[in-house]
């Protein structure tokens, strides 16, 4: 296990390169000039070319490419050309964000999605499965910007029970009180992924549902929730688990919807911004540690089939 | 037992810190921004959402008053000699920097040096200005090449405008904009902190010297009521206004027309219509392309465009929109017909046939328009089927914002581009007066006006120039008026203070909840 590991943590690093390069390359050729974004509206050609040299960004492309590549290596992903702060601050203020959404958002995923994908699944053909089959379709089906918006509405200007946006640290006043501003939010992102995950569960069980050492199981005499939770669905989550992994990297770096409605400090709209902004070391050390974390999850994630399932091998 | 103790402890202490910090809030204004300012330096920034932020923190030697008249704010008085070429500024004397030393003369001559040098809107005066000179700890003497009309209104306006920083921070600055822990200046807040995507954070500054007088506009005195001010980004307009609703913000900006008549009855909301208009603005190529020099097919283009259905279309409710060609607004010192017969005709056939007459056959028009604003894509919408009813060819190219700023300085790349304009004082800060500004109108005929009109200082002989220049613009058509817009944004009824709106950004201080 430790040696697979190793060689596919080590088929990482031409993978990264690759990833370091595209990036780099796709946002230096989105047209738009950082230096005339920052210096606004009256800025003069002269003025903007001074601004653009005294940021390196007239040096050649494989220069300004090496440059910042072996900043990277050294853990310098160089400064925010908005912000005029180091670049790794901005992405750790916005990944606590990010994370904590993330992670609340597969609980809401984990509470709702497996448990009624169970329920689907035992009770396959009744009203249970078809009531809990259509919800499921229409949550997937409604788009992540009317259901928060009408969230914010209900749980904030009606009922006042919930902050309608923003959310301050867990480390400022209020600590982990804070949470509270991540709830809403994350009820608007796990909606569709819960739908997801249900009808995932749910067909999952209903494939394990017919295999042969199910059907022994039950021959075997064991009582009917003991087949269901030891039989069926450790077996259906084996392919649960994958889902649960891209999901969780999803949901780090696409939310930019529902941190857009809920006006979160988080990593997906700060790439947006920063695309806008033209703000080119924010974009690609964003992008960059989104690579990283979908490769690693990628890693767990086949680390955990080994361990669900001991039949695959990993040599 | 003990768990569920445990838990109970944690609930109180949860609750208890989320009352505590209710009770904070208090004393914090909560201002939800469009998005974030690139920076907060007065000096060479001119995005109005620094200004809104950054005009607590900075002032200049003078200010505007309710009728956007300027009146002093650093400055206590000042006399005019040698014919208006000697400009003699006395400053306010026990005025203290957020930095705890007294504001001299020195910080100011270092001030307007860098704005002059570097600022925004500053080589507009400092082409004209010999030297800026310390005569005294609190006198600065101005020396002229010529009497220069606009010295004053210039210098009023904070926006890319002469903010007073102390010597130390002024004079080592260039054009790139100063850094945060820079942000020394003499205003009733000073800078608290700036955590990238989350707030912009000014406090209160006890230290604070107010000027005198009945408050006006942004003059007379000025006070301080809240702990800090807080300005947030809440880029989801939806979400702008329905946070104001539920009480997490007291203020918003920027809330489209669309919305207008709903919360302008609803008795939770409080809306601020702001104090001068902003207006489109069309740039027309005058450097290359087809409608370099060919002033009659631009005054075609002109009278093809009828602006009333794109403001319907752009910005909705009549009481946001004027249809008007004066650059300035009615009632304002500066407003004239002079030309404005040819600013909304929509005459497609008369059209048709001066453009012929002006030898165009069709060629495609390149008309670049940003996304990032709708009203510029909804108007664009609207001009292109417009135009191409008198038959113009138009190729609507349409980018992101930071794209069409780069595009629109290389006169390869366009013909026509749609930007807006903010409401300034004083016409000669309108950017079309700006030889450089792209679309690059520097014809002859305007540097004569524009030299009589800045070297006059009689406001009346002024006004009539400025009359002809308008005039010269529907003649030469550099750029064309889409019509007045006021924007508008919204309060919390608790806000107290808030008075009628001064100019586009809103003030807090002499505002309380």
């Amino acid at each position: 296990m430790l040696g697979y590991a190793t060689r596919r943590l080590l088929a990482l690093v031409p993978t990264l390169l690759a990833a370091s390069l595209l990036v780099f390359l796709f946002v230096h050729l989105i047209p738009g000039d950082p230096a005339a974004v920052l210096l606004g509206d009256s800025a003069t050609p002269e003025e903007i070319d001074a601004l653009t040299r005294e940021m390196g960004l007239d040096q050649p492309l494989y220069q300004q490419y090496l440059l910042w590549l072996g900043n990277v290596l050294q853990g310098d992903f160089g400064t925010s050309i908005f912000f005029r702060t180091p670049v790794t601050g901005v992405i750790a203020d916005g990944a606590e964000t990010s994370i904590l959404l993330a992670v609340m958002t597969m609980v809401w995923i984990v509470l709702l999605g497996v448990p009624i994908g169970v329920v689907a699944a035992t009770r396959h053909g009744t009203w249970v499965d078809q009531i809990t089959s259509g919800g499921a379709m229409l949550f997937a089906s409604v788009p992540t910007f009317w259901l928060g918006l009408y969230l914010i509405l209900i749980f904030s200007v009606t009922l006042g029970w919930l902050p309608s946006s923003g959310y301050p640290s867990v480390s400022d006043d209020g600590g982990l009180a804070n949470l509270r501003y991540l709830l809403l939010p994350s009820f608007t992102l796990a909606a569709p992924n819960a739908a997801l995950i249900i009808r995932l569960v749910r067909a999952s069980m209903l494939d394990v549902q017919r295999e042969d050492h199910v059907r022994t199981a039950r021959a075997k005499g064991l009582a009917p929730w003991k087949v269901a939770t030891k039989h069926v669905f450790r077996n259906a989550l084996i392919a649960v688990a994958a889902a649960f992994g891209f999901t969780f990297a999803a949901l780090v770096s696409e939310a930019v919807v529902t941190e857009t409605v809920f006006s979160l400090p988080g990593i997906g709209r700060l790439v947006v911004q920063s695309i806008l902004r033209r703000d080119y070391p924010v974009i690609q050390g964003v992008i960059l540690i989104i690579v990283v974390l979908y490769m690693v999850i990628n890693l767990l994630v086949d680390l955990a089939y080994a361990w669900l399932d001991p039949r695959v091998s990993l040599k | 037992m003990f768990r569920k103790n445990r838990w109970k402890t944690v609930l109180a202490a949860a609750l208890a810190t989320s009352m505590a910090s209710t009770a904070f809030a208090a004393g914090t204004l909560r201002y939800a921004t469009i998005g974030e300012p690139p920076s907060l330096d007065q000096h060479v920034v001119t995005s109005d959402l620094a200004t809104t932020i950054a005009h607590h923190m900075f002032e200049g030697l003078y200010t505007f008053d309710a009728s956007n008249a300027p009146v002093p704010l650093l400055a206590e008085s000042d006399r005019i000699e040698d014919g208006g070429k000697t400009i003699v500024i006395t400053l306010r004397k026990d005025v203290t920097f957020h930095n705890g030393e007294d504001m001299t003369s020195a910080d100011v001559v270092a001030s307007l040096q860098r704005w002059g040098e570097h600022g925004s809107r500053g080589s507009l005066l400092f082409a004209n200005v010999e030297s800026v000179e310390a005569t005294g700890d609190h006198e600065v003497t101005i020396r002229l090449k010529e009497p220069f009309g606009p010295w004053k209104n210039l210098m009023a306006f904070i926006n890319g405008g002469p903010a007073i920083y102390p010597a130390s921070v002024a004079s080592g600055a260039g054009k790139e904009p100063i850094a945060p822990e820079q942000y020394i200046g003499t205003g009733p807040y000073r800078f608290g902190e700036w955590q990238p995507n989350r707030h912009v954070e000014l406090v209160r500054f006890d230290d604070y010297d107010s000027p005198s007088g009945e408050p006006s506009g942004y003059g007379g005195a000025r006070k301080a009521e809240f702990d800090a001010l807080r300005f947030i980004p809440v880029p989801d307009v939806g979400t702008r206004v329905s946070g104001l609703q539920a009480g997490d913000y007291d203020y918003a900006e920027n809330i489209p027309g669309d919305l207008f008549a709903d919360l302008d009855a609803n008795p939770d909301v409080k809306t601020i219509l702001n104090g001068g208009p902003i207006f489109g603005l069309v740039f027309l190529n005058s450097k290359d392309g087809p409608l370099k020099e060919n002033f009659a097919l631009r005054r075609a283009i002109q009278t093809a465009l009828n602006k009333t259905p794109a403001l319907q279309v752009a910005i909705g409710p009549e009481k946001l929109w004027r249809a008007n060609g004066s650059f300035q607004p009615e009632g304002n010192v500066w407003y004239t017909d002079a030309g404005t017969d040819n600013f909304s005709k929509g005459d497609a056939a008369a059209a048709k046939s001066l453009a012929a007459e002006a030898g165009y056959n069709g060629e495609p028009i390149k008309f670049m328009v940003s996304t990032n604003y709708a009203f510029h894509y909804d108007t664009a919408i609207v001009y292109t089927k417009q135009l191409a009813q008198a038959g113009f060819n138009i190729d609507l190219q349409v980018y992101d914002w930071a794209t069409l700023i780069k595009k629109r300085s290389q006169p390869d790349q366009w013909d026509l581009f749609f930007t807006h304009h903010g409401f300034v004082p004083d016409p000669i800060l309108i950017s079309v007066m700006n030889d450089n500004y792209p679309g690059w109108w520097a014809t002859p005929e305007k540097a004569a006006l524009k030299a009589k009109f800045t070297a006059s200082s009689d406001p009346a002989e002024r006004q009539k120039l400025w009359s002809e220049i308008q005039a010269l613009i529907y003649e030469q058509v550099p750029t064309m008026k889409t019509g007045d817009i006021y924007t508008y944004n919204i309060a919390s009824p608790r806000l107290e203070g808030l008075g009628e709106a001064t100019l586009i950004w809103p003030h807090f201080w002499n505002v309380s909840k």
